[in-house]
């Protein structure tokens, strides 16, 4: 693509710094491998350096986990630009059972969006001593969990999270999807979920928004107000822009929100409730 | 002394015999009172390894400083024993007008040892201290005998708090009850029960003395305030029953004895559902603004007293959908002065263990998942210990080892009390807030699923992290439990620990900081450690179930996720480090030395 994948703008950034920014959101300890040689930007990473050249994407996981952290690590590639946190999130709970979390999209196998323990790191070393390149033969060897189309759906329904750049075409159409997302050219449909007071205030459990891409969660709360005005003062602020004290804003069922200027994702259910959830 | 009497009374129920101690102000400002003072007293009047049904088990009420000042939710008391059911300690807090009248005596605490030759109930009027014959109150529910009792002496100011038929037969999780308030988790009621005690019943005439009332005044205004806000609005329009249809969704409601974690019929035995069809009235305890209590009318009209940990319990757990037979089970729990969260725990071992073919005596007695007629001829048969309710009121832990067949895999307990109505699966702090607690699967002793809650950490995988989280959650509520405040105030507080120091030295005139107050905490919660230690704890104590860390969840947005062993194992050495212990969990010399806990082979000196 005459640039580096790694260098290529996007979002008025490197590739790099962009996937590096989303997974910090996650993690506290991202590491990056590098070919020997290669020319990176300055970012909060711990970097090392695939040794060998040209012996794919098995050396970059091995290489990865070695100067991992943890026990398990998330692996993805530099140009994985839709990655979705709460699918990585579900990857990631799967593990304490496993020893590799794979997801299997379109009848493939994803390893560069996996989770491993870094257990498996001699059996990669075996691997590569013995020239085998592909990630897939390792799965034999372990305790794999795979997490096939339905699951993936629950998080990420069009499998976004699996898009990479192997093409100039691949470039433009990621350049194209991204300022969509960002612009607007697609409406967000999502849907509110009604717990406890704000419930018996609507007196409805679910009600369904329409928001201009790139809606925030603010967007969602004062789309929420105009639609049930009963919330304002008691769950929503009376500027509309957050929740009042006392109440959480959780997406899907999985993650809570912490911020009301996060990104609101199509086929969003954004779930209200009391913030206070013990007794 | 203000906040304080500074003295205890002991009353020897074999004997009769009754005297009063001093309490030296040093062991007050230590440990301040309820929970904390209740503690350190146990150390006293508890000798190490005693049956906890044995007469020389203390049975041990605190009062608190901050009882009887005015300020909203903090009219409670502690009781404090060695737990017939885990062996460790009990520490549990009732409140209501009971815990008013008891610093109206004017002492900061009650301790009960021996054991009285028939059933007997204890009536103090002041300083007049009297064993009264109880024969004709025994089979009461504790409604009963707070009114035959207060008909009996002609005395309507007096307060009575008493334990019904589980507590008179020793059910290990029987529970000591007021004015519809239960002492309710360990099994205090049956310690109650093993002294031959029916009631006790207070009438006081003492003024908690304030140091600075005006101070507290402005402290206790602003707190009423905040107690009306937003913060509190869950617990003042819905009551604790708004979590069932919320943890449903977040794949978190222990359902079938923790097979699932949602439940199909969540909506219909939702708080909203419950608000909407079958919501009676609202109440509160006295001195309180926030009065979260709600009740719901059967179909027959009774009115019962809901919470989300008794719905989950008698419902969910037990594969239950019918409100109006969960109201008539806790109704039973509430006449027999049962724990309900223990009860339906150990129920639903009981129907997983009888559809395995274990117990034919349950099976006769109808007991199935879903089959409410079942759980409620079970709950009588646990109240009398009739037939195999015999086994099952020892508690579920008890009732698996006897049962054997490896049926202590689905025996959900930590220590011996059985789990709340929280999936550790997909509350990873919360896991780990259950498996260290002293007392055993609880939910109360430290609040950490409230770091699965926030957004903070991801609640579906554990990580070292959380050690300091509970450590730190543990020490807050070792502070409410102590001074009292109630639990569902504490949202009010902007800067917790300075604003509660301010309390505190308002109401006693002591010179205390939050510094201080945090580290109160820290040494009362590792008091309740090292109690359990002199009782026998050993680092396997410190576990969940073994189906927690075999079973992925089946169901729910949380499909698919379990916890490793190792996982656990992470979380418990990360607690451990945290809390400064030694890798074992054991509380170092230099540790008890920084929180200034002196102590013998055996006692403590709170000097």
């Amino acid at each position: 693509m005459g640039t580096p994948k790694a260098l290529l703008p996007f979002d008025n950034e490197p590739l790099i710094v962009h996937v590096v920014t989303t997974l910090r959101r996650l993690f506290a300890d991202v590491v990056v491998v590098a070919a020997p040689g290669q020319d990176l930007p300055p970012m909060p990473v711990t970097l090392v350096c695939d040794e060998v050249a040209y012996q794919g994407p098995v050396a970059g996981i091995y290489y990865g986990l070695m100067a991992a952290k943890e026990n398990a690590a998330f692996v993805t590639s530099c140009d994985s630009v839709f990655l979705n946190l709460d699918l990585i999130s579900h990857l990631l709970s799967q593990i304490p059972q496993h020893d590799v979390v794979v997801p299997h999209w379109q009848g493939r196998f994803q390893p560069l969006h996996a989770v491993y323990r870094r257990s498996v790191s001699p059996l990669l070393a075996e691997q590569l001593a013995h020239g085998q390149l592909r990630p897939v033969h390792l799965f034999d060897k372990v305790r794999l969990r795979t997490i096939d189309e339905d699951e993936i759906r629950r998080f990420d329904p069009e499998g976004s999270s699996f898009f990479n750049m192997n093409t100039p075409e691949d470039y433009a159409e990621a350049l194209k999807r991204w300022s969509i997302t960002r612009r607007g050219g697609h409406a967000v449909h999502c849907t509110v979920e009604l717990f406890g007071v704000a419930r018996l205030l609507a007196r409805t459990s679910e009600v369904p928004l329409v928001l201009p891409a790139g809606a925030t969660f603010s967007d969602a709360f004062a789309a929420l107000a105009e639609k049930l005005p009963v919330l304002v003062g008691h769950v929503i602020s009376p500027d509309r822009t957050r929740l009042v004290d006392g109440y959480a804003c959780n997406v899907n069922g999985l993650s809570f929100v912490r911020a009301p200027t996060a990104r609101v994702n199509p086929g969003d259910s954004i779930v209200i409730l009391s913030a206070d959830a013990g007794g | 002394m203000h906040g304080f009497f500074g003295r205890v009374l002991h009353i020897d129920v074999t004997s009769g015999r009754s005297a009063w101690h001093d309490l030296e102000q040093s062991r007050l400002r230590k440990y301040l009172g309820g929970i904390g003072l209740g503690t350190t007293l146990l150390y006293d009047y508890a000798p190490a390894g005693i049956d906890p049904l044995s007469p020389r088990n203390s049975l041990i009420f605190a009062s608190a400083p901050l009882v009887g000042t005015g300020l909203t939710t903090t009219a409670k008391f502690a009781v404090v024993t060695k737990s017939p059911l885990t062996g460790f300690i009990a520490d549990s807090l009732s409140s209501s007008h009971f815990a008013l009248e008891l610093k109206r005596l004017g002492i900061d605490a009650l301790v009960i040892t021996g054991q009285a030759p028939s059933l007997v109930y204890l009536f103090i009027d002041g300083e007049k201290i009297e064993l009264r014959a109880a024969e004709h109150l025994r089979g009461k529910t504790p409604d009963e005998t707070e009114s035959t009792i207060r008909s009996e002496l002609s005395r309507p100011d007096v307060w009575v708090a008493s334990i019904g038929t589980a507590g008179e037969n020793r059910v290990r999780f029987a529970t000591i009850s007021n004015e519809g308030r239960h002492a309710g988790r360990g099994g205090v009621g049956a310690v109650m029960g093993s002294k031959n005690l029916k009631a006790i019943a207070v009438c006081g005439e003492r003024v908690t003395s304030v140091a600075y009332p005006e101070k507290v005044e402005v402290v206790a205004d602003s707190l009423r305030r905040r107690s009306l806000g937003s913060v509190t609005d869950k617990y003042r329009s819905l009551g604790t029953v708004a979590n069932l249809a919320v943890f449903n969704r977040l794949g978190t409601l222990p359902t079938r004895n923790f097979q699932q974690a949602t439940f199909e019929d969540a909506d219909a035995l939702s708080g909203e559902a419950l608000t909407e069809t079958t919501f009676s009235r609202r109440h509160g305890c006295a001195s309180c603004t926030i009065r979260c209590e709600r009740l719901f009318k059967s179909q027959t009209g009774e009115e019962q007293r809901l919470e989300y940990e008794t719905l989950f319990a008698l419902g969910p757990l037990c594969g239950i959908s019918d409100p109006d037979c969960v109201l008539q089970a806790a109704r039973l729990c509430d006449r027999y002065g049962l724990d309900a969260i223990s009860t339906g725990g150990t129920l639903a071992w009981a129907i997983e263990t009888a559809g395995k073919g274990l117990l034919p005596e349950a099976q006769t007695l109808g007991l199935r998942f879903g089959h409410a007629e079942g759980a409620l001829a079970a709950i009588h048969a646990i109240a009398g210990r009739q037939g195999v309710g015999g086994l099952l009121a020892e508690g579920s832990r008890r009732a698996a080892i006897e049962t054997g067949s490896d049926s202590s895999y689905w025996a959900m307990h930590v220590k011996g009390l059985e789990l709340p109505g929280y999936d550790p699966r997909s509350l990873k702090t919360m896991a780990l807030g259950l498996a260290v607690s002293p007392r055993g699967a609880c939910h109360n002793r430290s609040g950490a699923y409230e770091a699965d809650f926030s957004g903070e950490v991801d609640r579906l995988r554990g990580d070292s992290r959380r050690g300091a989280m509970v450590a730190a959650s543990e020490d807050f509520a070792a502070v409410l439990d102590s001074l009292i405040v109630c639990k569902f105030l504490r949202k009010c507080f902007t800067d917790f620990y300075p604003e509660a120091a301010e309390i505190l030295a308002g109401v006693t005139g002591w010179d205390y900081t939050g510094a201080e107050m945090r580290r109160a905490g820290e040494r009362i919660h590792t008091l309740k450690k090292l109690f359990n230690i002199r009782e026998g704890w050993q680092p396997d104590s410190d576990w969940l179930p073994e189906r927690l860390l075999s079973e992925s969840l089946p169901t729910g947005v949380a499909k698919g996720v379990g916890l490793s062993r190792d996982e656990l194992r992470d979380m418990v050495r990360g607690y451990y480090e945290a809390r400064q212990w030694d890798e074992n969990g054991f509380v170092p010399q230099r540790k008890l030395d920084q929180l200034e806990i002196i102590m013998t082979a055996t006692s403590l000196c709170p000097a």
